[in-house]
């Protein structure tokens, strides 16, 4: 498929080592719009929107981020932990602005199952509806994630 | 037949020739603006060759105002208060100034070129900025993920910065990743050893630079670095000083710290050191030993899990709870603090509740 | 051709605009015409480049590539003087006028690459126009183009807040309004035959 300029610059942004040490595609061999397209329609079978999704992950790093160390319990069903490493990242669509290094960690009591997202993924699903790649190390699985948040 | 192709082919070189000499010349004639004077703070004065951008003009000039996205117009790193000469605000920048940077005529130095007689104004801190080279002389092991790293000065020999500042690392392309990034850490040595730094680097997931330092690096190697930035840095007054840091944040409290012991002290100052576990601390004794050096100096590990029979179970949690006892005078003390977002938040919030001025609490964000 | 340039210049505006009847320019014209301002500019820039770049073209032509026996080449030859020309334009520019740059020097580029400009140059041999015609055709396809492209402007901000089919957002609605805009041109097309 032929690529814009923007659409290749976007992909060289994802690679490894250039914004982060293992990209954002991981070992996903597809194009990036498709891995949107693909989380978007398993979204759309949940009946959930990107934004409703990134809504909730950034309340839940918000209730945690004051809390430095240590894990917090909210809605007395997540274990939630935010962790802030210095700097900022860049988003690799070329959105301006630097987004704050967070890492939080989330613990469904319930379900026992962990997940964990980045600061810039809270951006990528509300502006780009962009996951990651499968393999990615920041990869969020849509129907894990609904599983688990929701 | 032959010769038709040949003439016609250098028909076509011929024109397209004539008009790339045309647009060299023009080139040459049109994009030279003479030597334009760029007056900065209206104290000093430094001829540069018009037409490049601020950003790069100022950096010919030895002076680096901070840029992390190099120049493309996308971190908005480089502001700088450009007071006349700097011609219509651009597209470009309008979505990294607000509306209050904007009044201020703040604009991107990346953004702007250089074609007239110009006024800027800058922190005054950066003309100490400067590139060094230096070589690796001693690499410590603090914690498991903290490392502390001595660099000697090759080029130029001697730094001079204030106690509290960073510096930006270079790292080499290694393993998958293929170019050069920069990142940002404090110095934890004096500023007294003017020949050499010492940074302490803490490794986080995922970091491209962290695990270059951690992983790549050995005693001996050459590494490049820009400095000193920031106004994270002690004021001389006489007040008394609570410092807060945790994780890597320990290394600008170093750096003031033993620059205290040079210069003596007698304020009073408390450090408290917030950690995870027991596994977290470090350079406990080299601290405990500070508080036989000053007159008035307690050196506080706050742990937030404590391990059974551990000794540092005295202090567990937060650490807000235990700036009340410590603060005597709220009106008459410092706060210094460095550290992750989140702990300075909750800390300035307690620290201004107990009544200690805003514009006494200096902290060194992770931004 | 034996035509007037005056009316030449008033047909290459209405009756056969170089956008809504011969369909060319198109991607700047789409990609531009999301706000008056900005359409007005990259406009102004089309007239601009496009008279001068057709009037040197022509001379380009009859001077240099007629007598070389080398008019197969127009093609080549025609697309590096535009480039050229649109690269010193912007020189000049810059240079002299400040103000105009900041708000033509960021469209100028965009011009390169923008087929009215290559198609006039092109019509204008075809036709077989002489100096002062293709002077009068090139500037009026210019100020042509510039209707044509505030007209769809004016359009999209007034239906941008609108409901439109969520595939038919962007370009597809945009293509359609010129469509519909290029039926009323249409009519205009008995007047007079310039084609």
């Amino acid at each position: 498929m032929k690529q814009s300029p923007k659409e290749i610059k976007i992909t060289a942004r994802m690679q490894p080592g250039v914004i982060t040490l293992s990209g954002f595609l991981g070992e996903d061999d597809r194009h990036y719009h498709e891995i949107i397209a693909d989380d978007e329609k398993t979204l759309a079978a949940y009946g959930f929107s990107p934004e409703v999704i990134a809504d909730r992950l950034e309340y839940f790093t918000n209730a945690s981020f004051e809390n430095f160390t240590g894990v917090e319990f909210i809605e007395n069903l997540y274990q939630v932990e935010t962790e802030v490493t210095r700097g900022k990242l860049p988003c690799p669509f070329s959105h301006a602005g630097l987004y704050r290094k967070t890492v939080t960690t989330l613990t469904n009591t319930k379900t026992g199952v962990t997940i964990r997202w980045s600061g810039l993924n809270i951006h990528l699903i509300r502006e780009h509806h962009f996951f990651e790649g499968k393999g990615s190390t920041f990869r969020l699985e849509p129907e894990l994630l609904i599983k688990t948040i929701f | 037949m032959f010769l038709q192709i040949i003439s016609d082919i250098g028909a076509t070189a011929l024109i397209s020739v004539i008009l790339a000499v045309i647009l060299v010349i023009a080139q040459r004639y049109l994009n030279d603006y003479g030597i334009c004077k760029i007056n900065i703070n209206k104290k000093r004065e430094v001829s540069v060759k018009g037409g490049s951008t601020l950003l790069n003009s100022l950096s010919d000039q030895q002076i680096y105002l901070a840029s992390a996205c190099g120049g493309k117009g996308s971190c908005g790193a480089c502001k700088c208060q450009v007071l006349t000469g700097g011609g219509p605000l651009l597209p470009t920048e309008k979505p990294l100034l607000t509306v209050k940077e904007q009044q201020d005529n703040f604009r991107l130095a990346c953004q702007i070129k250089v074609k007239t007689d110009i006024n800027i104004n800058i922190p005054e801190s950066i003309f100490n900025i400067r590139k060094y080279k230096a070589q690796i002389t001693e690499i410590l092991d603090y914690t498991y993920d903290i490392k502390g790293i001595t660099f000697k000065l090759l080029e130029p020999v001697k730094i001079d910065f204030k106690a509290g500042q960073y510096v930006q690392l270079e790292t080499q392309p290694y393993g998958k990743v293929k170019q050069k990034t920069m990142r940002a850490y404090s110095i934890s040595s004096k500023p007294e050893d003017t020949d050499s730094i010492q940074l302490i680097v803490r490794l986080v997931p995922e970091g491209i630079c962290t695990t270059w330092v951690h992983k790549y690096l050995k005693v001996g190697d050459e590494v490049r670095f820009t400095g000193p930035y920031g106004d994270f840095f002690i004021r001389d007054t006489d007040a008394d000083m609570i410092f807060i840091a945790g994780g890597s944040g320990k290394a600008p409290i170093k750096s003031i710290l033993e620059h205290l012991q040079v210069v003596g002290t007698t304020r009073k100052m408390m450090y408290f050191f917030g950690a995870r576990t027991e596994h977290d601390l470090y350079l406990t004794d080299e601290f405990k030993a500070f508080e036989k050096v000053f007159p008035d100096f307690q050196y506080v590990p706050v742990l937030s899990r404590c391990d059974d029979g551990s000794k540092w179970c005295a202090r567990t949690g937060y650490i807000m709870p235990y700036l009340k006892d410590a603060i005597k005078d709220p009106k008459k003390t410092e706060a210094y603090m460095c550290g992750s977002p989140g702990m300075l938040d909750a800390c300035q919030k307690e620290l201004l509740a107990l009544g200690v001025p805003q514009d006494k609490i200096y902290y060194d964000s992770f931004a | 051709m034996n035509i007037s340039p005056f009316i030449l210049f008033w047909a290459a505006i209405f009756t056969s605009n170089i956008l809504l009847t011969n369909f060319l320019g198109m991607c700047s014209y789409l990609s531009v015409s999301k706000e008056m301002e900005s359409a007005f500019g990259l406009g102004v820039a089309v007239i601009f480049v496009l008279t001068i770049t057709c009037a040197l073209n022509w001379l380009v032509y009859y001077y240099l590539l007629v007598p070389l026996h080398i008019v197969y080449l127009q093609y080549i030859i025609f697309i590096i003087v535009i480039a050229a020309t649109v690269q010193l334009l912007e020189l000049i520019i810059e240079r002299f006028s400040p103000a105009l740059y900041y708000t033509l020097g960021i469209f100028l580029p965009l011009i390169t690459v923008n087929c009215a400009i290559f198609g006039v140059a092109l019509f204008m041999i075809i036709r077989n126009y002489d100096f002062l015609q293709t002077l009068a055709y090139a500037s009026g396809s210019g100020i042509g183009w510039l209707l044509a492209i505030l007209m769809l402007a004016g359009i999209r901000s007034r239906i941008k807040d609108k409901l439109i089919p969520a595939g038919l957002q962007g370009a597809g609605i945009s293509l359609i309004v010129t469509g519909i805009m290029a039926l009323a041109f249409v009519g205009f097309s008995g007047i007079v035959n310039v084609q």
